[in-house]
Parts: structure tokens; sequence; C-alpha cells
């Protein structure tokens, strides 16, 4: 079974979590135009990647991101929403 | 005749110990330690079972783990593999593919009309008629299949466990046993398992007749005992590679999951056999179960034997024979070319004839083909597979032993995801890239020499070292000189084949052939025509030889074809393995003994465990639920809803968040207040429903559906990171226990125990309040649910079973009735409110249920608002409507789900559905087209048996009493 | 006025093993099953008893950790860790920013906590516990652990004060170890409704392992 790495509660496997789908930022609803608004909700892409991906430790309550390569199943990197790698701050402020 | 051999050093048997069973109705003794196929060879018994599709009589092949045609039933317990199964008292065994005894088996008829079953036969034979195949099914299945189900197996438990290491070595040869004794020496923790009862793998039998050799392994064993840091399971295999280094190890009474920090596959390879005509009968087996059978059970596989080999193992195996005193005919080697190595040179010393270049032919069967009286060798030519029977010579013999190349085993490292080059040096698949943390050392990664398979432990080990952040120096491993152990192609052809590649399922050359011939030329798809190993042993002794069949016919290099994955598990597990000890988590109220004793039917409703009523003697379930919600309409219920779940939302920003979260207004709510709330999903679809009650200016108490509340509580803790507001969530679902108390009488039950006044005035629908039952604190909220008077009262949970007893007592006179959710189902039905999950499904939004009052689209932003705007702009398809049958419908009653249906086409469903007494109808909810929503138009119902019920539109409630 | 019982989530399932019977901090308990004898086997082997009793106190929010602090209680500085927070009296951090303080059989910290006035407080918010507890203990616990938890809990790997939230028999739940009157045992919350369930496997997997109940009378002599 697969490991996962928690920022709080440290490497567990897999069934302690629950997955929370791809993170997708939510385009600006009061801006978008339906057919962005429509393209956000029903269109994921699928193409194999790197991804943020939500996730769940289920006994402590901790969601969390997690980058994994959908392509070799490897989990890059794994952080809370609230506290970003450096790198990923940057990418966002971009 | 006893083929016991006097005792041999190291022998895995107890001379002292006897045990005593039968096999085929026949009484035999055999020793302690004994495998059931050791046991019966001692005594002399060659036949141990029939093959699978011919019925043809088999003894021993391997006598590792992949003699399937010697399964076994003892009792209950069937499919048992004699060549491993431990041997106990009081075994009562029986071959599992006979009809009428493994001697005298009625279906051995098949082996003579075996040309007219050839490859594939099935799959064309009855395909058509398609009306013919039901009586083909049963005739088929009767002769398919090993063994019978016993369907009173007892559930015995077995215990699945976890255990962890550094390093996991699987295998307990040369290679892991110094590769275990390496990792513990260097402050690593080993866990070493291997599948045999005793440490040692090759070593425990591989002699070239120098016993004494044996020395060194009981040298290993002692220092792998002495070790503290390495733990052992024998008689246990490795069953298969899960990520991250998981891997199930099966004992015989459970599965231990061991999670490594790295593996070491030292799992060895499979003797494979040359393929020649009668390579299958009794007494004809691998070389390495010849040795096996003398040094570890002490018996000898035959007296006079032939030995044919491709390889310097056949040798080997000569000299072991002649050293166990079993007489050695002559010894036949299929290569012609001349290198003659120290083993051969002893064996010629010996007198052993040696014929080189030469094949056998075929092998001589005794009277029934119950077991072989000599060989015909002929001169072999290499590149057409063909003997020359011109010359053939016959042997006189009872027994032949093959050593003619191996076949890694490699499934585990298939499963973590090697990659695999084929090496012509030794003609065999060897890794060429392995996944981070896993190693393969020994015959596995193609090393054959025994010291170069201690050092390739070694070697294996300081690369785990490394990848575990060690820093010690790489070693290597001289890769192989000398001939090949595997022979490219060890084929014989006969024109009456019964020449056999798999054992399992007693496919011959010809059938690869012919499943070429018609198109199946991938090994996938040969594997699935033919279905070579897809038997027990799933390939073990027959895919190299499937793949070097094909690599011919096709004319491509071996590499060229691939191998099929061998997926987990490496060997049969029982089911009951598989399974362990049930685990059925389930939450349970604190009420919840009480219910049982009343009798209670119970439901499952998300992990809960809830009364759907109580049953009653002499009354039908749907009796009981009408006349407990019928006290609920007539005097008072009450239900057990501590199931619900229960989140508090505190913080200045409680209110935006539920702003946010929910489709309704909350900031202006004020405290003692209740309002409803409706949970959408960012597509609009109606996910949850359920109250919000104002605490105090920054604290809100949320209730949310029984079985969605985990979910739903997860969503608030996500969006609450997302959103990032001032609040803190406590799931307080556990903490306190609901008793709903409904109906007319409910205030009058109530006012006895509580200390407030719950007057309509005081507390009318939509007000909670802070009061005390014999000094608990309690919440009482009113919510109009079930019915207009009801009180939900909300209080610690370990005063929730008191609390409903003293409720009980409070009530006894007004004739209070505990009810249970079916009851409540009905109840809210006859109110006309819809459940979300039951009323609505994946893609029902708020406008469909005719729910618009419960949005605040001037709202900023809530869940699903932007989804909803697009909606609102669409016309709608299907609205949800209450409905009744007419009070003298006497027609079947129509269920959830029937379809509604206009002129053919069907234009929505029933979604709830049950008879009201308090109404005296039938009344539902259900999906119609917009223009059959009007008040009192009339639309049709198709019930389960295609009659059409009648349905009305009506207003709700149903039921409207004051 | 009728004097209502406060019963723990296993109370009925106790009751049908017709224990002695007691009351701990107005909860009615069973204080012994089998008798001394017995119970104290089952001790060195495995025992299993049911402390759900014990009064338990939890606060989470950003000021969680000072609130307490201010009160005199001891608090871990590390995220999953606890201390002895009062005499008597565990207090585990789990997570970021919330705390579970716990009187053992002797400690007094939680009646004054109770005392907790919402009114006067921001961003600290009182959590009501409704936990089944338990203590595990004897020569066979990391046997029985083997079978209901994936992670390696032994002493070499899990810390004396790591507070680990995993899965125990497939349900959430918290876990430390601690060592009472001198001997280690594993102690485990989970949530009073799961409390049944997992009471009736630990009491199946112990009396396989030759060990059982141990009750409150035997465990704290």
């Amino acid at each position: 079974m697969k490991l996962l790495k928690c920022p709080i509660n440290g490497t567990r496997p897999l069934s302690e979590f629950i997955f929370g789908g791809e993170w997708r930022d939510m385009p600006n609803p009061d801006t978008s135009s339906d057919l962005e608004w429509a393209s956000y909700v029903h269109y994921r892409d699928n193409a194999p990647g790197i991804k943020k991906e939500w996730w769940y430790h289920s006994p402590s309550g901790t969601w969390f991101i997690a980058e994994r390569n959908t392509l070799t199943d490897e989990v890059l990197a794994t952080y809370l929403y609230s506290n970003p790698p450096a790198t990923n701050v940057e990418e966002q402020s971009a | 005749m006893s083929m016991r051999l006097p005792k041999q050093v190291g022998e895995w048997i107890n001379r002292n110990k006897k045990i005593r069973f039968s096999f085929e109705g026949q009484e035999y003794t055999g020793y302690e330690g004994d495998t059931i196929t050791s046991a019966l060879l001692a005594a002399g018994v060659k036949v141990l079972g029939r093959s699978f599709k011919y019925h043809r009589p088999r003894g021993v092949l391997s006598l590792a783990n992949h003699d399937i045609n010697a399964l076994v039933t003892d009792g209950v317990d069937t499919n048992i593999r004699a060549d491993v199964t431990t041997l106990t008292d009081g075994m009562q065994l029986k071959a599992v593919n006979t009809d009428g005894g493994v001697i005298k088996d009625k279906r051995k008829y098949i082996d003579s009309i075996s040309p007219l079953l050839p490859v594939g036969f099935y799959y064309k034979a009855f395909h058509k008629p398609a009306r013919l195949f039901p009586f083909w099914e049963k005739v088929i299945r009767k002769a398919a299949g090993l063994g019978i189900v016993n369907f009173n197996y007892p559930r015995i438990n077995k215990r699945k466990l976890n255990d962890f290491c550094d390093v996991l070595v699987i295998g307990a040869g040369p290679s892991g046993l110094s590769a275990a004794l390496s990792a513990a020496s260097n402050g690593l923790k080993v866990i070493l398992v291997d599948e045999n009862q005793h440490l040692g793998g090759s070593l425990t039998y591989d002699f070239a007749g120098e016993v004494a050799s044996r020395k060194t392994l009981i040298d290993l064993v002692e220092k792998v005992s002495a070790s503290l840091n390495i733990k052992v399971y024998t008689g246990a295999y490795a069953a298969g590679y899960y990520q991250d280094h998981m891997v199930p190890v099966v004992r015989a009474d459970g599965i231990t999951k061991v999670r490594a920090k790295a593996v070491i596959a030292a799992t060895g390879a499979f003797e494979q056999p040359p393929v020649f005509h009668n390579n299958d009968l009794p007494g004809v087996m691998l070389g390495s179960a010849a040795q096996r059978m003398m040094y570890r059970y002490g018996v000898k596989p035959f007296n006079k034997g032939v030995i044919v080999t491709a390889n310097a193992y056949g040798y080997r195996v000569a000299l072991d024979l002649l050293q166990a005193g079993v007489n050695v005919s002559a010894l036949v080697d299929m290569r012609a070319e001349d290198k003659q190595d120290a083993h051969a040179l002893e064996l010629a010393n010996k007198g052993i004839q040696i014929y080189k270049g030469y094949c056998v032919y075929e092998a001589l069967p005794s009277k029934g083909k119950l077991g072989v009286v000599g060989a015909l060798v002929c001169p072999y030519d290499p590149l057409t597979a063909t003997a020359d029977v011109k010359k053939a010579v016959k042997l006189e013999c009872d027994g032949i032993a093959m050593s003619a190349g191996w076949a890694p085993a490699g499934a585990l490292l298939y499963q973590s995801g090697m990659g695999v080059v084929y090496n012509n040096n030794i003609q065999q698949f060897v890794p060429n890239r392995l996944p981070k943390g896993v190693f393969a050392a020994g015959r596995v990664n193609g090393v054959f020499d025994l010291e170069a398979r201690v050092n390739d432990g070694l070697r294996a080990v300081a690369e785990v070292v490394n990848f575990l952040g060690g820093a010690v120096k790489a070693l290597s491993v001289e890769t192989h000189k000398g001939p090949s152990p595997s022979h490219p192609y060890p084929f014989v052809h006969h024109p009456k084949g019964k020449n056999f590649v798999d054992f399992d399922e007693d496919i011959q050359i010809k059938d690869f052939i012919n499943a070429a011939k018609e198109g199946f030329d991938n090994i996938e798809l040969m594997k699935r025509f033919t279905t070579v190993g897809m038997g027990p042993s799933q390939g073990k002794h027959s895919n190299m030889n499937a793949i070097r069949i094909l690599a011919k016919i096709r004319n491509f290099p071996v590499e060229k074809i691939g191998s099929t994955t061998a997926r987990p598990f490496f060997h049969p597990t029982p089911m009951g393995h598989l399974g362990g000890r049930s685990f059925h988590a389930h939450r349970l109220t604190a009420i919840h003994a009480w219910h049982q004793a009343a009798g209670a039917a119970f439901v499952d409703v998300g992990a809960w465990s809830r009364p759907a009523y109580y049953q009653k003697a002499g009354l039908s379930k749907e009796e009981t639920v009408q006349q407990e919600s019928l006290a609920v309409r007539l005097s008072v219920g009450m239900i057990d809803s501590s199931t619900l779940g229960k989140v508090e939302v505190c913080g200045p920003d409680a209110a935006e968040f539920l702003e946010r979260f929910y489709t309704g207004i909350y900031a202006d709510q004020k405290v003692a207040r209740s309002r409803y709330v409706m949970l959408l999903d960012e597509l609009g679809v109606m996910v949850d429903d359920g109250i919000a009650t104002r605490l105090s200016q920054d604290k809100f108490f949320v209730t949310i559906s029984t079985a969605n509340a985990p979910m739903v509580y997860r969503e608030m803790q996500r969006c609450l990171q997302v959103w990032k507001l001032n609040v803190t969530l406590i799931n307080v679902t556990s903490a306190y226990g609901v008793i709903n108390v409904a109906g007319p009488k409910a205030y009058q039950v109530l006012r006895k125990v509580v200390s407030i006044d719950l007057s309509e005035d005081a507390l009318p629908v939509g007000r909670s309040a802070e009061a005390k039952i014999s000094g608990v604190p309690v919440r009482i909220v009113r919510a109009a649910f079930v019915a207009k008077q009801a009180y939900e009262v909300y209080m610690p949970t370990g005063y929730a079973l008191s609390i409903w007893k003293l409720l009980l007592e409070s009530g006894k006179n007004e004739g209070i009735r505990p009810f249970g959710t079916d009851t409540q189902r009905l109840l809210r039905l006859e109110l006309g409110h819809p459940l979300p999950g039951i009323d609505t499904d994946g893609l029902t939004n708020p406008f469909e249920m005719r729910a618009d009052q419960a949005l605040e689209m001037g709202k900023p932003f809530f869940i699903g608002k932007r989804s909803l705007e697009i909606i609102s702009k669409k016309p709608l398809n299907k609205v949800l409507v209450p409905f009744v049958l007419a009070a003298d419908y006497k027609g079947e009653m129509p269920q959830d789900c029937n379809l509604v249906i206009e002129s053919g086409v069907i234009k929505g469903r029933v979604t709830s559905i049950g008879f009201s007494p308090s109404v005296g109808c039938v009344v539902g909810l259900a999906y119609v087209a917009p223009h059959q929503a009007e008040l009192g138009s009339v639309f049709e119902i198709r019930t389960d048996n295609g009659k059409t019920a009648k349905a009305t539109v009506v207003q709700a409630p149903f039921f409207n009493a004051e | 006025m009728t004097e209502l019982i406060k019963t723990s989530p296993l109370s009925d399932a106790q009751k049908m093993m017709k224990p002695l019977m007691g009351s701990h901090r107005g909860m009615e308990v069973a204080l012994s099953f089998e008798g001394p004898k017995a119970e104290q086997k089952h001790k060195t082997i495995l025992g299993v008893t049911d402390v759900s009793c014990f009064a338990r106190f939890g606060i989470k929010g950003a000021k969680a950790g000072e609130w307490l602090a201010q009160q005199g209680i001891k608090t871990p500085e590390a995220l999953n860790t606890w201390v002895e927070g009062a005499p008597g009296t565990l207090v585990l951090r789990l997570g970021m920013s919330e705390f579970l303080v716990e009187d053992q059989l002797i400690g007094k910290a939680c009646a004054k906590l109770q005392a907790f006035d919402q009114a006067n407080i921001q961003s600290a918010y009182q959590v009501v516990r409704a936990d089944a507890a338990f203590v595990l203990g004897g020569s066979e616990v990391l046997n029985l652990l083997a079978e209901l938890c994936v992670l390696d809990l032994r002493d070499s790997v899990l810390p004396s004060n790591f507070v680990v939230m995993t899965q125990i028999a497939g349900i959430s739940a918290t876990l430390i170890r601690e060592s009472l009157s001198g001997e280690q045992v594993y102690r485990i919350w989970c949530d009073g409704s799961y409390g049944l369930y997992l009471w009736e496997i630990l009491i199946e997997i112990a009396q396989e392992l030759g060990g059982g109940v141990v009750g409150l009378t035997c465990r704290f002599q």
C-alpha cells in the first residue's frame, strides 16, 4: 500500500487518507463568463503529469495539498494549503 | 516397496515419530516432517493424481509447490498441494481430479480422444447454436475444475498482522542467507522469508555428491538464528509486491503485511522441464525434485534412472543420485559441445554412460501409463528440435530426471516495476532496471555459481546500505562464465505429441503451433488462447518454454517476445487468509441497547445502526410503521436522532462562513433562533440540508443529515482553509444525544420534566431554548420536520439513555411510542418534506425541487450560486411534485423509482411513496415534466408488473392537522 | 426530581458481563469483572481496561494553548505530543490548535476547567468530549496492535511523548504510550459511538492471546 506524508502527522499508509480531487483555481464567479465557469466545474483535462491534489488525513482531520506525478504516481511534495513551499508562492503571485 | 533411504545428513524428517494417514482409501505411515508426496513416494506410491484435461496419471514434477497434478482433499480442505504440505496425523486424502479413484479413473479415456480436443476446442465447438449452450455448459462445468467446494467450510480466524523492517530478504538460499547476515551486521533490522519449512534453499539438496558441503549451510543457519537483527519467517511466502515496499507474507495461520524500507529478492529460479513425448509420466521429474526428495525427505526418487540434461546441473543431479545409492542408467546431454567439466569426468570415471548431443525422444510408459519402463534416446538436432530416430537407443529405467534450464522466480520483481533484458550468455531474462529500494540477488539476478551467489547477496546489501543513507564500498560480482545454465530451446518434436509444456493445463507443443496459426501469435494472446500459465502454478514451469516456442515460431529473438506479468498472489492464498478477522466498524447511539431490547429492526445509515421500526408480534412491517405514525399523529411518539451530524461553527466569522457554505442568510439571525440550511456543490446540485441554530453572536450549531455528516464536515474544513476566515469548527456529532418528541401531546409529556415554559407562545417553531431535565442541561429546538408539534431535545450523550427512559415514563399516560426511521420517512412525507439523497439524486438542482425560497441569490457568494445563475436561464426539464393516488386505488402499489410515463416516453420517476393512514390514501413525491406539474393534473406511473397507476398532483403538506 | 444516571458508551455491554459496579465522577462504571486473580493474570499477558469514565476537557482554537497555560496547566510545545500537565492529568496536543485534557484516576484539573466561560474568551472554544477510552497493557500488547494498526508502535520507533492520530481496527483513534504505576501501557481514545465496536474487538483478540478484561480496581490498585 502506498505511503503518503501528511504535513502534520507524518508518513502514513494511504488507507488513512481520503482523496479530495484535483486542486483547481476557481475563476472569479463575478467576472467569469458562463462558458469559463462551466468549463471550471465540468472539464478536467485528465492529462498525465504533475497535479496538485487535495488529500485529507482522516484520523486527524487535516486537509493538505499533494503534488503528484500522475504518470509515475510519485508524490513530489505535500504541504498545507495555507503554507505552500516558497516556489509555489512565487508561482501564485506571478 | 519402500523407497525410504537410510538417514541423510540434515534431512527434514524425524524418523522417531511416525505419522499415520490414508490416501485413496489405503492406510500408510510417514514420518514427522514429511510432505504428503514424500510420504507417499517413500511408500512406493508413484501415481498421485490425474491431469486436468486428459486425465493422464501424474506424479512428482518439482516438489517445489508447482506439482499441480498432485492436489488432494482432506475432509473439508480441498486443493491441498501434496508436494509441499506437511503430513499430519489422521489425514484422509483423496486425489481431486478423478472419477472413481486415481488408478481406475473413469475419465482416463479422454487421453485417447485427445486429438478431438485441440486447443481452443471449447471456444469453437460450443458457441453455436446458442440455445444448446446451457446444456454444454453443464457438461463442461462438470468436467472442469479441481475438487469440490464445501459450503459448510468453517470460519476460522486467520490473523492479518503488520510487521516492519529495514530490509526484507525474500528467499533463504545462498544469496538470501548471505544478504540477511550482511544486512544484520550492518545494523539493519532484517526480515527473512522462505516458503520452505527450513532455511537454505538449494544448500539443502544440491551437493553434486559431496554431502559434506552441508556444513556450510549449518554454519550459516546458526549465524542467522544467533542474530538479534534477523527475524525469520519459514513456511511462509512473500505473496506479492505492493507500493512503497509492502509485501504480504502468507503464513499457515494468517498473513503478515511487511512494510520494509528496502527489499532484496533472492527468490532464485524455477527449474524448467525439457519437452519430449511422455515427459509427464509418473517417475519423470525435474532434477532438483529428485535432489529434494533424497536429501530433505530421505526418499529414493526411483531405482534406476536416466538423466536428461542440457546444462551442468544435470551432472550434479547424477552425482547426487549416485551418492544416495540410486542406479544411474545413463546421462543424456542435449548439448553437442565437447566441453567437459570436472563433474562430467567424475561421472565418466564412475562408469556412467554419457550420451552427448542426444535427447530423450520419448519416455516409455508402463501399462496404463502409470509409470516409466524406459527411455528412447536419439541424436538431437537443436536447430530443428528433432531427433534422429533411426539411431534410437532404448534405455531401461523406472525414472527420468530432467535438467534443461531455469526461469527466474521474478514475479515480485515484475510487480515492483522491474525492467528486464535477455542475457544470451545464460539464456535468461535478468533485471536491467529496478525501482528505488528494490534489489535482486542470486539466480533471479542471473548469478549461478555458488560462490558468486553468496557474493551477490553481499553486493545487494551494500547497495541497500547506501540507498538507506549509509556509505559503504560498492561491490561487484563477476558475470557468468562457462556454459549456459539454460538451454535455449529444449524441445523434441514427436509425431504423437504428448510432449507437455504446461502440466497444469495439459498443453503440448502443437497447441502453441496451432494457436499461432490461428493468429494468436502474441504472448498475451497465446496465453489466453492456449491457457498456458493460467493454471494454479501460474506458469512457473511453463511460461519460459512458451516464450521460447513463440520466439521460434515467429523467428524472433526471445527478448522481442517479452513476458506476461505474474500477478499477486505468488501461490494461491485461501480466502480465509485474505478475509482475516472481520472488522465491520459501526457506530451506535447511547440508546442502542434499549432499542435492541425493545425489538427494533435495525437499518444501516452511514456507519450508524438505527432502528427502522420496532417489531410487534403478528404485525407486518408496513402495519407497524403505520401504527407508529398514527401514534405521532394522534398522540405522541419519539425517535432517537442522536445520529444527526452536529457541528459547532465558532468565531467572529461564523455567520460569514455559513453564508458562503449554505444558500441562506445567517448574519441577521437572532440568538436562540433556528434557520433552514441547504448545501449545494459547485455544480449547483443539492447535497444536504439541516438546521442552523444561533447559540451566541459568534457560535452556530448546525445539523447535518446522518449519512452525509462525515462528508459535509470534511467540506466545511476544506472551505475554511481556502476562505481563511476566523472560524473554528468543532464536530460534536457524538457529544450530544438527540431525542425528537413529536405529536399533539408532545408538549404535555415534556412539560412534566423540562425546567422551562415550552408552550407555543414561549417556544414557537424556529426557536430554541436552553433548559434542564432533572438538573442535566439540555437544548430544545422546535423543528417541524415530522410533525408540527415536535421538540428536538439535545443532551450530553452520557445522559441520553436516562432521559430517553425518563420521557417514556413521563409519557406513559399519553401512550408515548418510540418510532424508527421508516416511520420518520412516512411522517415527513405526509408533511411533504423532500429528503436529500432520497428525493434528490446526483444531478438534482434546487429549482427542480421547487426550493427557490431557500436560495438567497442576492448574496455575493455561496457554493453553487454561479452555476445556478447559468441553470436558471434554461428551461426546467423536471419538477418534484406531491401526488396522491385515488383513495379507492386497488391496483399494484407503485414503488420508489417507478417511472412516470407519458405517451410511452419517460418523464420522471417516483422518489417516495407510501400509504398514509392519516391522509387515508397513497401519497408520494415524484419528478414529472413541468407541464404535468399543475395542481390537479394527472400523470401515469408504470408499476413493476407493467400496469399503470394514475396519480394526481396535489398541494403539500398532505397532512395538515392543527 | 429523578436523579439521572450518566452512562459510558460501554455500559450495557459491560453489564452483560455481570461486573462489580461502582461510580466514578458521576458515571456508572464496572470496577471488577472476573476477580483480582484472573484480572491480574490478564494484566500480565494482555489486559484491556475501559477508562471512558475519566473526566475530560477539550479546547480548540488559536489561543487554546494560551488559555490552558493561564489556568496553570502545562501544555506540550510540539504538535502531536503530550505532557503530564498537572499531577495525574494528561494534556495531549492534537494537531496544531486543539488540546485534550484528561484527569486520570487521581487528576483534578478538569473540574476546574469546566468552569470555562466562553463569554470572556476569544479564539478558544470548548470541545465537548464523548470518548471511549482504553488502557492496554501486558506482554502481548504489540501482538494485538499488530493486527489493529498499520503503524510501527514499538518503543524503539514511537517516542514516549508522541501522540499518534491513526486508524485502529479501521476507525479513527488517538494513541499514546505511557507509564502507569510503573507499567508500560498504551492508551487509546476513540469516538464514543465506536466504543462498543472497539471494545468488543479488543476483548476478542485479548482473549485469543490469553488475556482479557481488567477492571478499574485491578488496573489502578
